[in-house]
């Protein structure tokens, strides 16, 4: 009886709250204002009831889930586990989008039209555009509102880049443009950054100490710096490499080979300095696991055994690989951001581009809209990641160890 | 030892270099613009023509300033979040736990980008700051481990038995053993908050690039300034420097870092 009476109290704290959330978007009308109770009611007695009758409803609920068999299973459960937190992690990064224009000091209108317009007609437009976005409403409906727009897909439009456009064709126009370079490089830096550290860490001969220690130091480079010396050499010196763009200017964009050839040498630059800078990021990590590995049991008996060197060094790799998985994650963001920057030095017509240009011409829209892709890639990309790892290591999934 | 006398020469070059050189803020240039390197200008001078040898020496400065606040911030915020948790336990620790995690896969680059791009007056404080706030995750979780795996050295317990206090055992047994391991993350932010200035400076979102010399704004104005009859990488006395600079840097402190390393983990010593 205690235990109703007190899940009753919660369900009307909760329902109040509820109750608070609604109010604002209360409509004026009298007509509709009506209905407009009647439904809060509804949903208030909703929860209430809810709350009281949750100890009858908890064993069916119970019953029916056991019911559905797979989602029992160990590794349904590790995704819905992943998915719940990188749900959380995309709501948290929308709502920063939706506030950090709004908590800066400033007005992102005045933002747009900078400090040195002024006059009545600079007035008359930035009072329409504030009406137009609807700045001055409560802060909880622009939130409302906020979300129904990102859930339609819709994020404004361009006033400056592309004058008019919806931003989210913009930025699907531009978006393969820096998967195309980020996803090859995170994979082929990937095998070539471990398999580097492997041999220094397992041979420990000279040759490949020197491949290591290059490596590794390479890494110690800003990659946008990189790609301005690579492009003072290659376009500089040998002139045989383009530096700016993503085709000569003369040529008509096309599924021909001349032009894709041609996209290929503006291509070559910004993955080369990535995949230089990047593939000694794995290589450290590598070699100490494989130093590790050598060192313990299974090693030094399989050696007893005379198996072959190649032999061995497969089973090291097997278990010096797995925790460089967790590696991904990190550098995965690491190397979106200098992708970014790099697309802004080479004129590769990425995100990066996108919002060096929407930053250097205050187009708001267009900045917010670039982050707010790249957030979401970034965090479907650290879910994929995760989701592998789960997939490699059982000891992850089933939830136990590790 | 290399390592950290690199990085005391470059320290010492960021001091003195300023001293010696005139202010590259006053405008009024002191030759032809253009000039590739010559005795008269170490560096030559750019567009303007400027002396780009005492850009060079404030924006080393400069930068090192920007390494040095994040660093501190950084490492403020790391040591507190990873430390927290392992201390209290409980709500604290899941609390924080869940907070690096969160920021771990959030990615911190483009938030530093939009930040800064509607921050319109940006100096090098407000820079070292968003750099320090949005990049101490890592850090934490290091600093977690490391702490993890002190609470269960003997001597702690031994202390606990004695009767100390929870409090006094942080800082009395703890907290010195850290000291050296805090040293290293703060070194290794230091090296995040040169290159991410660079960074961003070079989308255009570092320090004001009109009014602050770093090492960043100075790659910036190499790649962005219009080049009169030629392109922008044809000019390598400009934007080679500043790169090397942070170049060495990052990697003196790789390899203070690798140092320091082998004495937190003497496996690799054997090698």
């Amino acid at each position: 009886m205690e235990k109703t009476k007190k899940r009753g109290i919660i369900g009307v704290i909760i329902g109040f709250l509820v109750l608070l959330l609604f109010l604002p978007f209360s409509p004026s009308d009298t007509s509709s204002q009506l209905s407009f109770v009647l439904l809060i009611v509804a949903i208030e007695a909703l929860i209430i009831e809810l709350s009281i009758l949750a100890p009858v409803l908890a064993p069916i609920w119970k019953k029916t889930v056991g019911r559905l068999r797979f989602l029992n299973h160990p590794f349904v459960r590790f995704v819905a586990k992943k998915a719940a937190f990188y749900l959380i992690v995309t709501f948290i990064a929308l709502s920063f989008i939706f506030l950090i224009p709004r908590l800066m000091p400033g007005n992102p209108i005045d933002y747009m039209f900078g400090t040195t317009a002024t006059g009545v007609d600079v007035q008359e437009a930035k009072r329409r555009l504030e009406a137009f976005y609807g700045f001055s409403k409560p802060l909880l409906e622009q939130y409302v509102n906020f979300w129904g727009q990102l859930l339609r897909g819709d994020l404004g439009q361009s006033f400056v880049v592309m004058r008019g456009r919806a931003v989210s064709t913009i930025i699907m126009d531009r978006l393969p443009f820096t998967l195309v370079l980020v996803v090859p490089v995170l994979i082929i830096s990937f095998f070539l950054g471990n398999w580097i550290g492997a041999r220094a860490g397992y041979l420990k001969s000279k040759r490949s100490d020197i491949v290591y220690f290059a490596a590794v130091f390479a890494n110690r480079m800003p990659s946008f710096w990189l790609v301005m010396v690579l492009a003072f050499l290659f376009a500089g010196v040998l002139g045989i490499l383009p530096a700016y763009g993503w085709y000569d200017p003369g040529l008509i964009p096309g599924w021909n080979f001349m032009f894709f050839l041609n996209v290929l040498q503006h291509y070559f630059l910004p993955f080369i300095a990535l995949l230089v800078v990047w593939t000694g990021a794995w290589s450290s990590g590598m070699r100490s696991m494989i130093i590790y590995e050598t060192n313990s049991g299974y090693m030094s008996y399989g050696q007893q055994l005379g198996f072959r060197k190649k032999k061995l060094m497969s089973y090291a790799n097997r278990n010096a690989i797995l925790p460089q998985f967790t590696g991904l994650n990190m550098i995965f963001n690491s190397l979106i951001g200098e992708t970014l920057i790099i697309e802004a030095v080479l004129g590769w017509p990425g995100i990066g581009l996108l919002s060096f240009d929407s930053i250097t011409s205050r187009d708001y829209p267009v900045i917010l809209g670039a982050f707010l892709v790249i957030m979401v890639v970034v965090i479907l990309g650290n879910f994929l990641i995760d989701i592998l790892y789960g997939i490699i290591d059982p000891r992850i999934r089933t939830g136990r160890g590790g | 030892m290399i390592g950290l006398c690199v990085f005391m020469a470059i320290l010492m070059f960021g001091i003195i270099g300023p001293m010696v050189t005139r202010n590259p803020l006053e405008k009024d240039p002191v030759g032809r613009g253009y000039l590739p390197p010559s005795w008269e200008y170490p560096l030559g001078t750019n567009i303007f023509g400027e002396d780009l040898f005492a850009q060079l020496c404030t924006g080393t400065r400069n930068s090192m300033i920007v390494g040095g606040i994040t660093g501190i911030v950084g490492t403020l915020i790391a040591v507190i979040a990873g430390s927290i948790g392992p201390y209290k336990g409980g709500l604290a620790d899941g609390i924080s736990n869940f907070v690096t995690n969160v920021i771990i896969v959030f990615p911190t680059l483009p938030l530093l980008i939009v930040l800064a791009a509607v921050l319109q007056q940006r100096s090098l404080l407000l820079v070292a700051l968003l750099i320090g706030v949005t990049n101490w995750p890592w850090a934490a979780r290091s600093i977690r481990s490391q702490v993890l795996s002190l609470k269960e050295r003997e001597y702690v317990d031994m202390a606990r038995m004695s009767g100390m206090s929870d409090r006094k055992v942080a800082i009395v047994e703890i907290l010195p053993n850290m000291l050296a391991y805090t040293l290293m993350v703060f070194v290794i932010m230091f090296g995040i908050g040169v290159v991410a200035e660079a960074g961003i400076s070079m989308l255009g979102v570092g320090p004001n690039p009109g009014t602050n010399v770093t090492l960043g704004t100075m790659l910036y104005w190499a790649r962005m300034l219009p080049h009169v009859g030629a392109a922008w990488w044809l000019t390598w006395w400009w934007f080679i420097p500043p790169g090397v600079m942070v170049a060495a840097v990052t990697t003196s402190i790789f390899v203070m870092h690798s140092g320091m390393d082998e004495v937190f983990n003497p496996k690799l010593r054997k090698v």
